[in-house]
């Protein structure tokens, strides 16, 4: 009965939603390349669709990217997927995991233009799936200190320096948290009719990969499993320390807006407007900065704690299982992933190549801002992804409310672990792991 | 004559049947089934019926529903009713104050959605400008519309007050045509003006208003879907502001679990089934009493 029910149910979502039949090459039809990014970005990638010789290829811009994987899922389910996607490696693991994905291994034996070892091997690997090569990742960007110079020059306050530590920056980040006449303040709770300090020492969001690195960093882990995680292992001694710094940030030392502060101004914006003295960000946000024709600016290493720690952020280009132009796509992503294709991209500032030498070339240290861009090419070796199970999406929503609550509203550290782990454990148990 | 009838149906009953009762069937068939878009279904029995009931979120997201619509439809009914008799006569600039009373429900709603967000900014929102000088002197803090449970709770329902359009216009029209000769017995009777309308105005409106509840409380359900998620993200954390719409959105279209959001669909509707019954028979039994 229960089969009969359970077939009689795919046929009618499937009929109701796909039109697959099948497979066809359709060798005329343009490859459609689905994405999402600033304007900026979205240029860049109109300039590499434009430079590609070897067919039409269309772009699909999504709004963002919970549209990109609603517009991919229901593409897929109506028979018609785009076939290819660019997707962060957390979030590729719902799709890698119901095998909606096309190895690549074989076409990149193949090819005569790229091959495997011209790519970082710390972004290749969280591509891969069950011991395939799912997709080609476009960058290896991480999370750095971005910091504004001028505010550092006008107070005279040393510059991050490499080498530096958690607790230099948190020094740091209280002697550059000011009031409008420049005195130094310590942020508090908004109170009726109080005065907000003109400038915060730092700015971060509430959200696990801006905790992960410094975890890693203090020799804890952030899972039990890196391979197969269950739970979150916050209640562990290096990795509850790192927590306890990260959520102390703003009630226990006021160098963080609050949360009203960061809803009315974001954080970039907060920065690029001489609001913010330093900023936790990946690469993604340099082409803002460098818009900002006013402002001073640089870029610092991550602090540390005992060993160096950084955390992998990465896009890349993924063939849809269902495309029918599976061969094109493969032609548009070599051509992308190509040297050629890396420095059109690298040019708008945005990613860190992945093409080995891409990255050390004039193409990525170009002398524009950020003066000290090969800080992002010197983290690759400690760079760590997180686990690239098919719940994390999940998991970083759950997360990052538990971790916004503690950070604003002071939930006592036994009760933040607790309902980290109660919460996302059901989750963890959901996935599935490459 | 029959025949014809029947032809006149058809298009509704082709449009009930595809658009309706079909996805109400696939919905609720796809509920007993672990469905992603991608790979077939699998079926699961009741399994997702009984992880919701553990969901603290799912839990949240009912519960936020019901308050919701237990505060905002009685208000949002009220003040409709309250502009129509107000605005159905004749009267210097009436025209446009029933235009503006009707315009927001025009505005697209994300183009709403933004609109709020920038009145409910914490530090350059007109809304705080004002009150924040206000509240200073009383010494407490402005509402904090985007970061406080309550005040974000507040502000959903602040935003779903002003998108009455509909229910005014057809109030208008419902008051304007009560008779007149109702009326002039009553002032020859020297009512006042609050004995004219628990005694004329308001029974005589009773039917178009029961519809117009039980419209707005299905409606209600669908109304926080767009200014959650727009403008409070379902936040403040964890689900301050996440309503079953958004709930379902969530799960169907950010992480595909499209059976699970199914089954909290089926729930939706089962609720929203319930409220109707029982606002019909209240109104059932209230038209009985008047008799």
């Amino acid at each position: 009965m229960k089969r009969l029910l359970t077939a009689a149910v795919a046929a009618l979502l499937l009929a109701s939603c796909s039109t697959t039949g099948t497979e066809s090459p359709k060798d005329n039809a343009p490859v459609q390349l689905l994405v999402f990014g600033s304007p900026d970005e979205l240029a860049a990638y109109r300039t590499l669709v434009s430079a590609y010789k070897g067919g039409q290829v269309q772009l699909v811009e999504a709004a963002d990217r919970k549209d990109l994987i609603t517009k991919l899922s229901t593409s897929i389910a109506g028979g018609a997927p785009q076939d290819l996607f660019l997707m962060n490696y957390r979030f590729y693991g719902q799709f890698a995991a119901k095998n909606a994905i096309e190895p690549i291994d074989d076409q990149l034996k193949k090819s005569t233009v790229i091959k495997a070892a011209d790519f970082y091997p710390e972004a290749m690997k969280p591509f891969q799936w069950a011991g395939k090569q799912l997709c080609m990742p476009q960058n290896v960007s991480s999370l750095q200190v971005y910091y504004n110079k001028g505010l550092f020059t006008k107070f005279g306050v040393a510059a991050p320096k490499p080498g530096w530590t958690w607790t230099d920056m948190l020094t740091t980040a209280q002697d550059m948290t000011r009031d409008a006449a420049g005195h130094v303040v310590k942020a508090t709770e908004p109170e009726a009719g109080a005065t907000p300090p003109a400038v915060h020492g730092l700015g971060t969001e509430s959200v696990m990969i801006r905790l992960a690195p410094f975890v890693w960093s203090n020799g804890g882990q952030l899972v039990d499993n890196d391979a197969k995680p269950t739970r979150f292992t916050f209640d562990t001694p290096a990795a509850r320390e790192a927590l306890k710094n990260f959520i102390d940030l703003r009630l226990g030392y006021g160098v963080i807006p609050t949360d009203d502060e960061v809803k009315a101004q974001d954080l970039v914006a907060r920065f690029t407007s001489g609001k913010l003295a330093m900023l936790l960000e990946s690469r993604r946000i340099t082409p803002t900065l460098r818009a900002a024709k006013e402002l001073s600016w640089d870029v610092a290493a991550l602090p540390t704690y005992k060993q160096p720690g950084g955390i992998l952020h990465s896009d890349a280009y993924c063939i849809t299982k269902a495309s029918k132009n599976k061969e094109s796509a493969w032609k548009f992503m070599e051509f992308a992933m190509s040297p050629e294709g890396q420095r059109i991209i690298a040019a708008t500032g945005r990613t860190v190549p992945s093409h080995i030498a891409t990255a050390k070339s004039n193409a990525f240290l170009d002398g524009n801002a950020p003066a000290h861009a090969q800080i992002f090419l010197d983290a690759v070796p400690s760079l760590k992804a997180v686990p690239t199970i098919s719940t994390w999406p999940e998991i970083e929503d759950i997360t990052e409310g538990i971790l916004e609550n503690a950070l604003y509203r002071g939930d006592k550290l036994d009760d933040v672990i607790a309902e980290i782990d109660k919460q996302t454990k059901p989750i963890f148990a959901r996935g599935e792991a490459s | 004559m029959r025949r014809s009838a029947w032809w006149m149906l058809a298009p509704y009953l082709i449009g009930l049947l595809g658009l309706v009762l079909i996805p109400f069937g696939i919905t609720v068939a796809m509920a007993l089934t672990e469905y992603d878009l991608i790979n077939p279904p699998e079926w699961l029995g009741w399994a997702n019926f009984r992880e919701l009931w553990h969901d603290d979120g799912f839990r949240t997201a009912l519960m936020n529903s019901l308050v919701f619509a237990a505060i905002a439809v009685p208000l949002r009914l009220g003040i409709a009713l309250m502009l129509a008799l107000l605005l159905h006569r004749r009267a210097f600039m009436a025209g446009s104050a029933r235009t503006a009373a009707a315009l927001p429900t025009a505005v697209p709603e994300i183009a709403y959605g933004l609109l709020w967000l920038w009145l409910f900014n914490p530090s350059f929102g007109p809304i705080n400008q004002v009150l924040g000088p206000l509240f200073n002197r009383l010494g407490v803090l402005a509402p904090r519309w985007l970061t406080m449970p309550a005040d974000a709770r507040a502000a959903i329902i602040l935003m779903s007050l002003f998108t009455i359009g509909e229910m005014f216009v057809i109030l208008v029209a419902a008051r304007q045509a009560l008779p007149r000769d109702a009326y002039e017995l009553a002032e020859i009777e020297d009512a006042t003006g609050w004995d004219i309308f628990r005694r004329v105005t308001l029974p005589m409106l009773a039917p178009v208003l029961g519809v117009l509840l039980i419209r707005d409380t299905i409606m209600s359900l669908q109304l926080s879907f767009t200014p959650a998620l727009v403008v409070t993200k379902g936040g403040p954390p964890p689900h301050s502001t996440t309503y079953l719409s958004l709930f379902v959105y969530r799960n169907a279209f950010e992480y595909l679990r499209y059976g699970y959001a199914a089954a909290a669909t089926v729930i939706m509707l089962a609720l929203t089934m319930l409220a109707v019954l029982i606002q019909a028979v209240i109104l059932a039994r209230a038209r009985q009493m008047r008799r």
